[in-house]
């Protein structure tokens, strides 16, 4: 039983793939994957309750469930439901407009359940080299995904993904295999185990154990889209079709990030939290300035919204910086938070380059006008994105700084809220010129108002109204945050 | 100063000063059979040197005192060179002067004074080739010191007749990634040096390929035959250098008729074969384009570089 | 007999020489016979630290090696390469020939002075090679960095992946026989992705030169 809790968030959307691939893509079938979304939620719930009743569950030496990990699956999962939900209508309207095959769009559906198989296996995983393994999957998954279109630029952002995030994620290799070998030299038959490298921290050299983590943080952080080798970022999210954006955005960056959270334990067990702290703090800053100054004078919304998940990531590193228990709960709330905001801006903006055929700022304008829901979404989830109450990412970014001003890194959190300020009102600018206004004609104008299809106003309310319950009270997930956060911070 | 020491220096004083003209020409005849042609003879370069003995002595209006010494100073320096290093015995003749690094720097110098000399005739060919060589020369001299240094780590000094006699007491060190890059590197700091393909053609004219020729192309009759005579036994010299690093085998360790002969025959067949292998490589390359030589010779770098880790790390 | 440890730093040397022979070669065909020379440089060392131990596990993987990269990986580039036209030559690096080969002897020290606390944790035989094995990522990246053409960035991903390996392989015999075939198809997915996608390149741009690639910016 305990098995089955533990392999099914990983088993649900493997089987969706398979039947996706055996079935195909049509009316029957368009249904499935929100079907294995929502029992992927399920079981994540069930075993997020087990967890925090009965601590860590264990399926086999490689696989392991902690509140952490199931946290991480219940993000996983919900941004999955939405993007579920939205993936049927866009699909259709894709067919419809002869953009892409019925090949194509079952080739679609299989990868998309795929790559939640890889995810779901990333966060499951005990051992740090199954991790690795998980993570390269979802790129090797996606990359096909990214390039779907068959554009020049698509297939140009499709390389850059490719071989940057391979690359990074080479080093990341490099960082386990100079980290197994102090665990194999330290006596403790800890293997690559991180629970068990935790452990048997005092025997770990530190200088091995250094170049370990500084080589992990810049791997995992080159697929988390943190800087210095961030550069794939607004090229393949912005070139995906808007459902894999979504997910990519959503979620892909936040598991890449949960693997740099892992490395942190193991590195604030065997060198001290001041380590881990001037990395992530040095990753943080960059990754915000380089947002902010990409995102003043950007085009293309599709590119912004990519920026802005450097933006979060960069917010996530901070508070993982920052440590403690307050900043590390805050950090996971931000993950859902913005696993949730981001999909759903994502989606809408899928809407709107398929109605416009545009994905240029400058030639959309006055959706208000003409699409009350979609532009209504756009709206509400950019305010969620700059951290505006009652959204809970404002709840989020109050913990990290309040955590950060009590813990002597207030300097770099003041700089950052300077950034995020600066980011906000860029996003607003941006997004204000798209939506507010008169409808306008000629180029560019929605061609006659399409209603949004249902399933996909129904997945934008969706993710606002749980962001904005999430911002007013962690209800039933504030048991599984506190216990997630003790794990983080090594707090026995 | 032992009696091993002299006798050999002696000994190889008279090998290289009559066997260099001999070696160029047997390479000469080697490279003709491979394209074909009957050549020569082996004897030809002596010919050629006692035809220009007996030719008047010319010298060009306005040089100075460096046109006339500069063959003269790098016969010289390559007979030191030639009596002090180790080739026919495991002995030196003058110890302190045996070190790689004067060696090194001796041989150097030989290649300076002709530049100057070239400098000096104050034509357009003289400078020219006077500054290609003099780049080379920039470029190849970092190399040899790095090569030498990985060879001198695990002997644990630059003495040449130390370095020899723990390469035949361990042979089967000369089998390792320290010795082999080394090797490598060696070779291309000796083509480079001597002015062999595919660094610079020994054979041309051209004024865009000469680069030794063109410095020495003012001098004539007796002056003439001493440059030949010193091109020639510093290729010998150099050969006889990179056969001892690493194949010393047949070097004599103590003072007595038989060894020394032995010595002697060894060191004659291995420079042979290394010419000989030489002059067949020179059939198939074709000389480099000037500004791609800078890319072999950092490539020769990073090769002794390699080395030098090698030598610290598994050595 | 040559001994095992002998063997053991010579395929070392070569695993560095190959890499380096693979930055300084401009010719596309040459650069990938040199990447299976390094295939077969490798499995020679995994076979020789299963010589030093007697493992017959390490020997399997020795194989295993040698057919991978030596063979199946080399094959799947000439493949990519075939299609590639006329376009057969590095003739542009970002930084000239002289100065990547200068880059690399500085990365090799620097991989020198990295490996110190590696080898001094553990002074055996054949951890004292690791320097040469991380001298060989390094100067992967600096090909996958400095190069422009597509197949060229892909030899020097796999440079990268062969030296990991190497110093998996150098430190503690592998990192467990899950993670390894794991690691290994995953190597030999991206490639393929890679491979697609460079044919996919060649019929949007006309050609595999990543210069080509300017359209997405800001």
């Amino acid at each position: 039983m305990e098995t089955l809790l533990v392999v099914a968030p990983f088993a649900v959307p493997a089987l969706g793939a398979l039947g996706y691939a055996a079935a195909g893509w049509r009316r029957a079938t368009a249904g499935l994957a929100a079907v294995a979304a929502v029992l992927s939620l399920l079981a994540a719930a069930l075993l997020a309750r087990e967890v925090v009743v009965r601590g860590p569950l264990e399926a086999g030496p490689l696989l392991r469930a902690d509140a952490v990990s199931a946290f991480m699956l219940i993000a996983i999962a919900a941004v999955a439901v939405l993007v579920a939900l939205a993936t049927p209508a866009h699909l259709a309207t894709e067919l419809a407009a002869g953009r892409i095959e019925p090949r194509t769009a079952t080739r679609h559906v299989v990868l998309v359940q795929a790559f939640l198989a890889a995810m779901a296996l990333a966060v499951l995983a005990a051992d740090l080299g199954v991790l690795w393994v998980a993570v390269e999957g979802t790129t090797i998954v996606t990359a096909f995904l990214v390039g779907q279109r068959r554009t020049r630029a698509a297939v140009e952002a499709a390389w850059k993904y490719v071989v940057i995030c391979s690359a990074g994620i080479a080093l990341a290799l490099l960082g386990i295999v100079v980290l197994n070998h102090a665990s194999a030299h330290s006596g403790t038959g800890a293997g690559l185990d991180w629970a068990a490298l935790a452990v048997a921290a005092p025997q770990l050299d530190p200088g091995v154990t250094r170049i370990a983590v500084v080589l992990l943080v810049v791997g995992f952080g080159a697929k988390a889209g943190l800087a210095p080798l961030h550069a794939w970022l607004p090229d393949a999210h912005s070139q995906a079709p808007a459902p894999v954006s979504a997910l990519m955005s959503g979620v892909l960056l936040s598991v890449a990030f949960y693997a740099v959270l892992r490395v942190k334990v193991v590195s604030d067990a065997v060198l001290g939290p001041g380590f881990a702290r001037a990395l992530l703090l040095a990753a943080a800053l960059a990754s915000l300035v380089i947002a902010a100054s990409l995102l003043i004078a950007q085009r293309d919304y599709k590119r912004m919204l990519a920026y802005s998940s450097i933006e979060h990531m960069g917010l996530l590193a901070l508070g993982a910086a920052v440590g403690g228990p307050l900043a590390t709960a805050a950090v996971l709330l931000h993950v859902l938070g913005h696993g949730l905001a981001k999909s759903v801006l994502f989606l809408g903006a899928g809407r709107v380059l398929q109605l416009t055929g545009t994905s240029r700022i400058a030639d959309v304008r006055g959706l208000a006008a003409g699409q009350p829901v979609l532009a209504g979404s756009i709206g509400l989830g950019v305010l969620a994105l700059i951290g505006l109450p009652p959204f809970s990412l404002f709840a989020s970014e109050l913990g990290i700084a309040r955590a950060g001003f009590g813990s002597g890194t207030g300097w770099a959190v003041a700089a950052a809220l300077l950034l995020v300020v600066v980011i906000g009102a860029a996003l607003v600018n941006h997004t204000s010129r798209m939506v507010l206004g008169p409808r306008r004609e000629g180029p560019g104008a929605a061609p006659a108002p399409q209603p949004l299809p249902r399933a996909t106003a129904v997945a934008l309310v969706a993710g606002l109204a749980a962001c904005v319950a999430l911002g007013l009270t962690t209800g039933p997930l504030t048991g599984l945050l506190a216990a997630a956060a003790e794990i983080l911070t090594g707090a026995p | 100063m032992s009696a091993l020491g002299l006798v050999g220096g002696l000994l190889q004083a008279v090998l290289v000063v009559g066997g260099a003209p001999l070696l160029l020409g047997m390479m000469r005849q080697v490279r003709a059979r491979l394209e074909g042609r009957a050549g020569p003879g082996i004897a030809q370069p002596w010919r050629d040197l006692r035809k220009q003995l007996r030719k008047e002595t010319i010298t060009p209006r306005g040089t100075s005192e460096m046109f006339r010494v500069a063959p003269v100073l790098m016969v010289a320096m390559t007979l030191v060179v030639a009596v002090v290093v180790p080739f026919v015995g495991t002995a030196s003749a003058l110890p302190a002067v045996a070190d790689l690094i004067v060696v090194v720097a001796l041989l150097a110098h030989g290649s300076v004074a002709i530049a100057l000399a070239g400098l000096d005739t104050g034509t357009a060919f003289g400078g020219m080739g006077a500054s290609r060589e003099v780049t080379i020369l920039a470029l190849v001299e970092p190399t040899a010191l790095v090569a030498i240094f990985a060879l001198s780590v695990r002997v644990g000094s630059t003495s040449l007749p130390e370095i020899v006699g723990s390469t035949l007491d361990d042979p089967a060190r000369v089998v390792s990634p320290a010795s082999l890059l080394a090797a490598v590197a060696l070779a291309m700091v000796i083509i480079a040096e001597t002015g062999r393909l595919p660094v610079d053609n020994p054979s041309t004219h051209l004024e865009l390929t000469m680069v030794h020729e063109a410095m020495v192309l003012e001098y004539a009759g007796p002056r003439l035959a001493l440059v030949e005579l010193g091109t020639a036994m510093r290729l010998t010299v150099y050969l006889g250098l990179l056969a001892n690093l690493f194949v010393p085998w047949g070097v004599a360790t103590e003072p007595g008729v038989p060894a020394l002969l032995v010595g002697a025959v060894a060191f004659a067949v291995k420079v042979g074969a290394l010419g000989a292998a030489l002059a067949c490589a020179e059939v198939f390359l074709a000389k480099l384009r000037l500004f791609r030589v800078p890319e072999l010779l950092a490539g020769s770098f990073l090769l002794a570089v390699l080395a030098v880790t090698a030598a610290y790390v598994l050595g | 007999m040559v001994h095992a440890i002998q063997l053991l730093n010579l395929a070392a040397g070569a695993l560095l020489l190959t890499a380096v022979l693979v930055l300084w070669r401009r010719e596309l065909p040459v650069i990938v016979r040199v990447f299976a020379v390094q295939g077969v440089a490798l499995a020679a060392l995994v076979a020789a630290l299963a010589r030093e131990e007697g493992s017959a596990e390490l020997a399997a993987v020795a194989v295993g090696c040698l057919v991978l990269r030596g063979a199946v990986l080399p094959w799947l580039l000439r493949r990519a390469l075939a299609g590639a036209g006329e376009v057969q030559r590095e003739t542009r690096p970002v930084i000239n020939v002289a100065t990547s080969l200068l880059a690399a002897a500085a990365l090799t020290l620097l991989a020198l002075a990295v490996s110190r606390p590696l080898v001094d944790l553990a002074p055996t035989p054949a951890s004292r090679a690791v320097p040469f094995a991380i001298a060989v990522v390094l100067i992967g990246f600096l090909v996958l960095v400095t190069r422009r053409h597509a197949v060229s960035q892909l030899v020097g991903f796999l440079l990268m992946d062969n030296g990991i390996t190497a110093v998996g392989f150098l430190t503690t015999s592998g990192i467990g026989l899950v993670v390894e075939i794991g690691v290994a198809l995953d190597v030999l997915l991206v490639v393929l992705v890679l491979q697609v996608l460079t044919g996919r390149m060649r019929e949007a741009f006309g050609d595999t030169d990543l210069d080509e690639l300017r359209e997405l910016h800001d």
